[in-house]
């Protein structure tokens, strides 16, 4: 049987339009020149990536030459991070995140620990919200950082960024925001939203894998120190050739989730509802996250008495994710799970369906078909606990 | 390169497990260890494992070393229970080092089925 992808919150194929217009700059008779070159190539590479920018811009409404490419959301985590702690750590040295950020966020905040920065982890509500009075209480007089995700790529739940970033804006205090789940999904307003730094990634919304961005506020006090260093492009913030092909990529990506987005969101809500109607009656079955806050391409469901690593075994041919740290090395259940609340023993059988696109309703019935399967074929098989 | 974690037999096994279940009458043994459950039954005969039977909660692995050693111990000697040793089926599976201790549940629930296997016997002997 044919797999059924449901992981498109881990990666999305790269639409057509994309691979063509990426095309045309890769071949001998396009345009492959290096972007650097002042040379008539050269200045024609340029223009196709100033296009690009353009495109970004355009979806995040923003300026173009706020943004800076990167290798994706990892790297413009990092040089946000980093960059930013590193720039302002004469003004302070605490720093705010969350315990339910994605690895790209966390590792970077505990390496700053490492060098002497105080970091406060926050915990959200059990909703995966947080309450905006927890960021305040947090907040000190010697921050310099907050780093709050927008949507969390394992629950799909949406932070309320313009209320957060209003409080850090209030104080003077930079507020960086993990986009990686949200840019080219959901309506970003840079140009009214309080963010100082946004971090973004085109793979995940039907673009290449490989290439990212940054964008950095046009505000005093906002800037990031530089992690590579070898030439002067883009303000030598991120030196290194730009690799036209992925940045244009990107921008057609860009372009092509604005003018769907509205549609997107629709198929998105219906799949999800489509799914958990299928599978809501399954005795001991709970979401994690609040759905009616969380984005709708995205369903992470738990169910009791069923061991998470044999279910994911027991779905296949879904590709679907778990709520593991990885599968067969490590048991330990989810660290964005564990935080919501939610018991060890859940949070280990935890699933994460996300759709996209190519999502049909027939792939969802099979996946309602196949998870009910599983779970009675997992519990028929299971001896009762010991009294 | 593969990011497989799963052996082409574990696969196999655990997808259709035929001795899942529990055998009526006869013999019965569970381990309860580390988060995980196991119960095997059994069936013997002239001091000969007739039938085996398993019900596992735990990852693949365990269902998979479980269903193998079902398979493979029907019409052996019941004697040969208490000498099951587990590492002969973690290196048939392929099974990671890091999930000894889940196999060794296994082997504990084997040794306690062949201590009752026995027991019994030893009694049904002295009651004849």
């Amino acid at each position: 049987m044919e797999h059924i992808y449901l992981d498109y919150a881990a990666s999305t194929p790269v639409d057509a339009w994309v691979v063509e217009a990426m095309t045309a700059l890769m071949t001998a008779d396009g345009n492959y020149a290096n972007p650097s070159s002042t040379h008539a190539a050269g200045r024609q590479s340029i223009a196709h990536i100033a296009h690009a920018a353009g495109q970004l811009a355009g979806l995040l409404n923003t300026d173009a030459d706020r943004l800076i490419w990167t290798s994706g959301a990892t790297e413009s985590d990092n040089l946000a991070i980093l960059g930013a702690a590193r720039y302002r750590q004469q003004r302070g040295r605490h720093l705010i995140t969350m315990r339910t950020e994605h690895k790209a966020v966390t590792d970077p905040f505990k390496e700053l620990e490492r060098q002497g920065f105080d970091v406060t982890w926050l915990n959200p509500e059990a909703s995966g919200l947080l309450d905006g009075a927890t960021l305040k209480a947090a907040l000190r007089d010697d921050t310099q950082l907050v780093s709050i995700m927008h949507i969390n790529n394992e629950t799909g739940v949406i932070q309320d960024i313009a209320q957060l970033g209003a409080i850090c804006r209030e104080r003077d205090i930079l507020f960086h925001v993990d986009a990686a789940q949200s840019a080219g999904k959901l309506p970003i307003d840079l140009s009214a939203l309080p963010v100082d730094l946004m971090s973004m990634t085109a793979h995940k919304v039907y673009g290449p894998k490989g290439i990212g961005a940054l964008y950095i506020a046009d505000r005093p006090g906002v800037h990031v120190e530089p992690m590579l260093f070898g030439g002067g492009q883009q303000r030598k913030l991120r030196p290194g050739t730009l690799p036209a092909q992925q940045i244009v990529g990107f921008g057609v990506a860009a372009a092509i989730a604005q003018s769907r987005m509205s549609d997107d969101l629709k198929h998105l809500k219906a799949l999800r509802e489509r799914l958990w109607f299928g599978i809501r009656d399954i005795p001991g079955i709970s979401t994690n996250g609040a759905m009616e806050s969380a984005f709708p391409g995205i369903l992470n469901v738990s169910i009791e008495d069923i061991e998470g690593e044999s279910l994911l075994l027991a779905l296949e041919p879904l590709c679907v994710a778990t709520g593991s740290a990885c599968n067969s090395k490590s048991q330990e259940p989810s660290y964005v799970l564990r935080a919501l609340g939610t018991s060890d023993a859940l949070a280990q059988s935890a699933i994460r369906f996300s759709f996209g696109r190519p999502t049909r309703a027939a792939d969802i019935d099979i996946a309602i078909e196949r998870y009910r399967t599983a779970v009675e074929k997992l519990r028929n098989m299971a001896p009762e606990r010991a009294a | 390169m593969s990011n497989d974690p799963y052996s082409d037999r574990v696969r196999a096994l655990f997808d259709a497990p035929a001795h899942a279940g529990v055998l009526d009458g006869g013999f019965s043994a569970r381990a309860d260890d580390q988060g995980l459950r196991i119960r095997l039954s059994a069936t013997t005969s002239n001091g000969e494992i007739s039938a085996l039977r398993f019900q596992a909660w735990g990852c693949p692995h365990l269902i998979a070393a479980a269903e193998a050693f079902c398979a493979g111990y029907e019409q052996r000697s019941a004697a040969d229970l208490l000498d099951f040793s587990a590492s002969d089926l973690m290196q048939s599976l392929a099974v990671p080092v890091e999930k000894t201790g889940r196999i060794l549940v296994l082997e504990d629930a084997v040794r306690s089925l062949g201590c009752i296997v026995r027991e019994t016997s030893t009694q049904l002997k002295k009651e004849d």
